[in-house]
């Protein structure tokens, strides 16, 4: 695991009941670089360090999971939707070209 | 050298200099991922032609005013079941070195087949919304997205 990168999962809405289908959106800080831009002062290409892929797992099972190529941008958000099935976790894994490997997770907890 | 023939080489590397933007450009170091968009559509679907249909709604803005981040909404009409269901969403921008953006793999658990994102677009070009059912039928929705300034610099 490398530096722990700054993410966020939402769930709308926020109160939720079991069986109910609800808005995931998952945000992450990454800086999404292509390998093809210069740095205006240092006249050097910016190596390309992109995520490549993201997975959603609920309760052990995966929900989804995404190719991404460079071409998301900068702090990419990833919007989907999820049907609530019990009490449990929703973990999100993403990984980077450069072999980075993070994990962000929210607990969830039907009401009624 | 006779004055003739230094004006003749002038002209040429004058002609040259008037399309160096379209050399830089080749010559700028391009990603490793890149394909072009018939390319990046075949390797999707196998050659099997996509159907363009009222059951996927793309949602980008006409005009962007930054390339760099230009928000996307696609949504299918999906019953989201067992048997019937969107396996995949893509979405390619036509212009891009590299044409692909993300390949979305949803299962019947999504509950409903919506996936939205922010993609970076070097200029003015199409957005397409390349939707797998389980069927293993294609669909397709296209929106040409005017962009101001570029967001690949």
């Amino acid at each position: 695991m490398a530096e722990a990168r700054k993410s966020l999962i939402k769930i709308k809405p926020k109160k939720f009941k079991d069986g109910e289908i609800v808005k995931v959106s998952f945000m992450v800080m990454h800086p999404m670089d292509t390998g093809t831009r210069k740095d205006k002062k240092t006249k050097q290409i910016i190596p390309a360090k992109y995520i490549n892929s993201v997975k959603f797992n609920y309760n052990g099972k995966e929900i989804t999971n995404m190719t991404v190529w460079e071409s998301l941008s900068t702090n990419p958000v990833f919007t989907t939707y999820m049907k609530i099935n019990g009490k449990g976790k929703l973990t999100v894994t993403y990984t980077d070209n450069t072999g980075e490997v993070n994990e962000k997770s929210k607990k969830i907890k039907p009401k009624g | 050298m006779q004055r003739r023939d230094f004006f003749k080489k002038l002209g040429v590397v004058a002609a040259a200099s008037a399309l160096a933007p379209s050399i830089s450009f080749a010559g700028a170091p391009v990603s490793k991922n890149a394909m072009p968009y018939k390319e990046a559509l075949n390797a999707i679907t196998g050659g099997k032609v996509p159907t363009a249909s009222s059951k996927v709604h793309l949602k980008a803005p006409e005009i962007a005013e930054n390339g760099a981040v230009v928000p996307v909404t696609i949504e299918v009409d999906s019953p989201m079941t067992d048997s019937d269901y969107v396996k995949a969403i893509h979405i390619l921008a036509d212009k891009n070195f590299n044409a692909r953006s993300i390949d979305v793999n949803l299962t019947p658990a999504n509950g409903k087949a919506m996936f939205s994102t922010r993609i970076k677009l070097g200029g003015t070009q199409n957005v397409v919304a390349l939707v797998e059912l389980s069927s293993g039928e294609f669909l397709i929705a296209t929106q040409s997205v005017k962009v101001t300034i570029g967001g690949c610099g």
